[in-house]
């Protein structure tokens, strides 16, 4: 047994040097087997979660996100919703839009945004809709994330 | 630890050809590393991949031929501080044009993942498959390639990776060696418990909030790479704290106990690569026969990995980070690194290399890019007056 610890011993010690090297060669490879392996993705409280409705105004895109709700376990009470518009150079002075950000086919609130000064007010059409929590200016457009309540 | 005796008179200089034979494998690997296959043909990063060259392998030179390890270790691991520092900033300022993150960087998925966030993301990864950080899966100083990089190190070296990769425990290790003697030298053991306590109170926070409260609101280390821009009352004192955090923690404190204190008394990544440290093959262990209790290990250890029952043992704590200051230390050679599993009376000297090779690699591949960096960026100010 001793001795058998002790092999093991040198072989991992032995290994530990190919194990840094195949840690950095083997870098960009690791990181997307392990990202494939656990499917995480960036939490949608940062990353504003999934797309999931584009509206082609012509010279301008708006991407709608999913509501973002995620707790540890179920969901939170508050979260937010986001909405892009893209690219900035196609963008109006001012934009106004009705959303529908849980698709029962009822506006829930009028967004307006200025895309000079990236003031947005808001004008709320359903009670589970709060505020607007702040603009975003991006490197090819405008985010505003929108506050809402379960 | 048991009778047998450990061979520490092996601890005499090699002859020149022996320390070379030896140094050939490290000079390879780093050349491949440092240079990725190819050779630059503009002036300036030729030259940057020679000096760095030149300067690893006369650290790791020496370290074979004199058989002191944190003496160059430290050199190397204070430069990797600085040269990280210089090369951070100078790119947050050419990219973004300031060191400040807005909220819109963090949407878009801008802010470079370090190692010290690991603890928080944990948990939530696992209840919700998703990463709680504004920065990106793949691709550089993402989130993939940092886990990667932890999980590879932490199985190489447990701990060692605080002493050996940490691009910010040089900063404290550097501050810690300003004066000859400590001003404050009785800390008590109770505060070598606190690391443990951060970690279970970051760790829980960030599960409920589904953010890293480390970075948010602790982290010293913001201070000197990126920091969120103060647009609230809630940044302001958050920026308070963490700049008062790296002042006291990395600067004052280490010159004054001469002690890594960040990283002994508060940082979470620590604590957890604590646990990696019992299951790594490498360790740190004292020949009670030869041990003549003058305690300068105990003294001298920077992470508090050694008291008085760990000489009565014969074996260093967990929190040990393997960065060789005791072993250099013991004027009677009592402490030596060792390989799990292995006989503790053969020549310790084996156990050394073994754990020098990985160890040195690991400092040289982490310091190698950031170092080339600022030598270009430093001829680049010198010639031209600009670094971008």
């Amino acid at each position: 047994m001793k001795t058998l610890k002790g092999i093991l011993g040198y072989i991992w010690a032995f290994l530990a040097i190919f194990i840094v090297l195949a840690t950095f060669m083997g870098n960009d490879y690791f990181s997307e087997q392990l990202a494939s392996a656990t499917g995480v993705t960036v939490s949608p409280w940062f990353s504003g979660g999934e797309i999931v409705k584009t509206v082609d105004h012509g010279t301008y895109k708006t991407y709608m996100h999913r509501p973002v709700f995620d707790a540890l376990i179920g969901e939170k009470r508050e979260g937010f919703v986001q909405l892009n518009w893209e690219p900035y150079e196609g963008l109006p002075p001012v934009i106004q839009e009705q959303i529908d950000y849980n698709g029962d086919s009822r506006k829930d609130f009028l967004i307006t945004l200025n895309t000079h000064t990236g003031d947005a007010t808001l004008t709320a059409q359903s009670p589970t809709v709060l505020s607007v929590e702040r603009s975003y200016r991006l490197k090819n457009g405008w985010a505003v994330r929108v506050i809402l309540k379960k | 630890m048991k009778k047998d005796t450990t061979d520490t008179s092996a601890i005499k200089k090699r002859s020149l050809f022996k320390t070379l034979l030896l140094c050939l494998p490290m000079m390879l690997l780093t050349f491949m590393m440092l240079s990725q296959g190819s050779i630059p043909t503009a002036g300036e990063r030729l030259f940057a991949l020679a000096v760095t060259f030149l300067f690893f392998n006369l650290l790791f030179f020496l370290m074979v031929r004199t058989g002191k390890t944190d003496r160059f270790r430290s050199i190397l691991f204070i430069t990797l501080a600085v040269v990280f520092v210089f090369s951070f900033i100078s790119n947050l300022i050419a990219v973004r044009g300031s060191m400040a993150l807005s909220q819109a960087h963090m949407i878009e998925g801008e802010t470079p993942f370090c190692h010290l966030v690991i603890p928080m993301t944990i948990i939530p990864a696992a209840f919700t498959k998703t990463i709680i950080f504004p920065g990106k899966i793949l691709g550089k100083y993402s989130i993939g390639g940092m886990f990667v990089i932890w999980i590879g190190v932490s199985l190489a070296l447990g701990r060692g990776l605080c002493s050996w990769f940490c691009f910010f425990g040089g900063l404290e290790d550097g501050f810690s060696r300003i004066l000859k003697k400590p001003i404050i030298k009785n800390i008590s053991k109770k505060w070598t418990y606190l690391p443990y306590a951060v970690l279970l109170g970051i760790v829980l926070m960030s599960a409920l909030t589904l953010s890293p409260t480390y970075c948010k609101w602790l982290c010293p280390f913001k201070t000197v790479t990126e920091y969120v821009e103060i647009t609230s009352v809630q940044v302001l004192i958050q920026t308070i704290i963490f700049v008062s955090l790296f002042i006291g923690l990395v600067i004052v404190l280490p010159i004054l106990t001469k002690r890594r204190t960040q990283c002994g008394l508060f940082c979470p990544l620590g604590a957890l690569q604590s646990v990696t440290n019992k299951t790594n093959v490498f360790e740190v262990r004292i020949d009670q026969d030869k041990c003549i209790q003058c305690n300068k290990c105990i003294k001298v250890c920077p992470t508090f990995s050694i008291d008085e029952e760990s000489l009565g043992r014969g074996s260093v704590k967990a929190s040990c980070t393997k960065c060789g200051k005791c072993i250099d230390a013991c004027p009677q050679k009592a402490l030596f690194y060792h390989v799990k599993g292995t006989s503790l009376n053969s020549t310790f000297d084996r156990y050394r290399l073994l754990f020098l090779y990985p160890a040195f690699l690991v400092l040289a591949i982490i310091t190698g890019g950031f170092m080339q960096d600022a030598i270009v960026k430093t001829i680049k100010l010198i010639t031209t007056g600009t670094i971008m």
